[in-house]
């Protein structure tokens, strides 16, 4: 998806010199030839991620589109309120991008884990969230934000989903409509493992890229159905409760650090994110209803 | 001429901090000639808050507000009228500065340690955008706690921002916990061209502001919090964020007026 998101700028910065590339010491030989070919437009400025933020809302108060990027917490976490002001708060725009998504760097322990970024920013007014699940959703959403008059996020991962979905902004997907009672709604590149343990299960499978502004008419469709959410980060749960009064179940992170390394996959079978987990909770719940439904 | 413009800003703040109810009066006080020098030298004009070719300027320690806006209504970007209802619910005039509010305000501040680093991305814009647009930012002894402040001075050095103007109110406000010393040599050991000078000469600042560099500038200003009146500058911890009263206003403006200041 990085390689994507470079390919994309690049192909967009050759017409539109508008477009400015602030690093924060990450992806820096990726955009060599973008550097090459407009170093007055490509600033690997350092590992000052607050400035970093800063910056880029002043290139943007300028009326440069600038793209600002670098590793998912040390970004967001760290440079919340710099987002939240610089941006948010003084109708600066631009984009935010990111790599390491949720256990990207399982590896690099929880100083590296990523997964409070789409909540926390969906929180801001103004703020456009989106988490991206495939390089066709890259391509497409980067096309279509970049100029957006409000700050854009981008989620990128190192495990993109290859699965067809909508790529328009603010709309979701229904990847799977049975008219059944329990409908899964996920977001992400988990999308892969979401699809596999639904695939031959009796529900509904509705897909986001776009968190804010969430597809709230799409929601309503599914409305008279019980909604399990599943991901493997924090705001999806809390876009799709927008929507009032549903019946909602979350599946995804526990309340706790996760101390382990290992890989992405590793984790993702620890906590119950692993296509055979979520299989069986999604088969909980359905028996959960089965029994329910039955006449005592 | 230039004190009288000086001092009719400082008797404005003192009357529209009567009248609110708000303000911190010495922190604004301490700025008035670097606020004064900044929009006596920048390209600018009143009638175009908005004019193209313009400079920019980001007061990036934004709880002096009331000494920019009075700044700004002295050189006709509204009047001071206008101001008084500084801080009340409908106001333009916040406690600290909205740039979609005010006139003349390029950028809206208030977190101490935001304004230098938006200001550092806007001289970028001006180099990449091969313009002689100048930007200055305006940041407190205080606002240098915070390590973003170095961040943005490291990043505009490296990228020799020689459009970048720092003006540093060296008014010793953190004499009580976390004290930056020689400001001046700090500046300097992170690349800058520094001049510093005594922060309520006008003329100074002026000559500061003037004079071609090839780097960064920082002009490190020593103020005194509460300058003009005896009063604000031996109490200014009592004084931090308060509005005076019938009977002080009384007694600081005729302190004011009595001073050659």
């Amino acid at each position: 998806m990085r390689a994507q998101f470079k390919n994309t700028v690049s192909e967009l910065a050759a017409q539109d010199d508008s477009i400015v590339i602030v690093l924060g010491d990450i992806s820096v030989y990726m955009f060599k030839d973008f550097w090459e070919k407009h170093p007055n437009r490509f600033y690997n400025m350092g590992i000052c991620e607050n400035t970093l933020v800063s910056v880029t809302a002043g290139l943007s108060s300028q009326g440069f589109n600038p793209f600002v990027h670098t590793i998912c917490p040390f970004l967001t976490d760290r440079s919340l309120e710099q987002i939240k002001l610089d941006m948010c708060y003084n109708n600066f725009a631009g984009n935010i991008v990111t790599c390491g998504a949720t256990f990207d760097y399982a590896w690099d322990g929880a100083t590296h884990h990523a997964y409070t970024d789409l909540a926390s920013l969906r929180m801001l007014p103004n703020m456009e969230v989106l988490h991206l699940g495939s390089k066709r959703e890259v391509d497409a959403l980067i096309r279509s934000q970049y100029k957006s008059p409000r700050p854009t996020y981008y989620r990128l991962s190192d495990h993109p989903h290859t699965i067809e979905t909508n790529t328009e902004f603010g709309k979701g997907t229904v990847l799977k409509n049975e008219g059944a009672p329990l409908t899964v709604m996920t977001a992400g590149p988990i999308l892969t493992n979401v699809m596999e343990a639904c695939r031959d299960l009796p529900v509904n499978l509705v897909y986001f890229h776009t968190l804010k502004p969430i597809d709230k008419a799409l929601i309503e469709q599914f409305r008279d159905t019980e909604i399990l959410v599943v991901h493997d980060a924090y705001g999806l749960y809390e876009a799709i409760s927008e929507v009032p009064a549903l019946r909602m179940r979350y599946h995804g992170l526990p309340d706790a650090f996760c101390g382990w390394y290992g890989t992405v996959h590793d984790i993702r079978k620890r906590i119950g994110l692993d296509p055979a987990s979520i299989r069986a909770a999604v088969q909980t719940l359905l028996e959960d209803r089965s029994q329910a439904a039955r006449p005592r | 001429m230039n004190d009288d413009i000086c001092r009719k800003i400082r008797s404005e703040i003192l009357n529209i901090s009567h009248k609110s109810g708000h303000g911190h009066i010495p922190t604004s006080f301490s700025i008035v000639e670097m606020l004064t020098a900044v929009y006596q030298t920048m390209r600018h004009d009143p009638k175009r808050p908005d004019m193209p070719e313009r400079d920019l300027f980001v007061l990036s320690k934004g709880h002096a507000s009331l000494g920019y806006y009075c700044t700004l209504a002295a050189h006709g970007y509204f009047s001071f009228e206008d101001v008084y209802g500084f801080g009340a619910f409908d106001s333009r005039f916040g406690c600290h500065p909205d740039r979609t509010k005010v006139p003349g305000v390029e950028a809206s501040t208030g977190s101490l340690g935001h304004g230098i680093g938006i200001a550092v991305g806007m001289a970028l814009a001006a180099k990449i955008a091969g313009t002689t647009r100048k930007v200055y930012t305006l940041i407190g002894d205080g606002e240098s706690n915070e390590g973003s402040v170095w961040e943005a001075i490291m990043v505009a050095v490296n990228t020799k921002l020689d459009n970048l103007t720092v003006l540093y109110d060296n008014n010793q406000s953190q004499g009580r916990c976390l004290p930056i010393m020689n400001p001046a040599e700090r500046f300097r050991a992170f690349g800058c061209d520094v001049a510093e000078m005594h922060g309520h000469d006008l003329s100074a600042i002026k000559q500061a502001l003037a004079r071609p560099t090839d780097r960064v500038r920082v002009v490190v200003c020593n103020t005194v919090k509460g300058y003009g009146c005896q009063t604000l500058s031996e109490n200014v911890y009592e004084w931090h964020r308060r509005a005076p009263k019938p009977d002080e206003l009384n007694k600081l403006q005729e302190e004011l007026h009595a001073g050659a200041i």
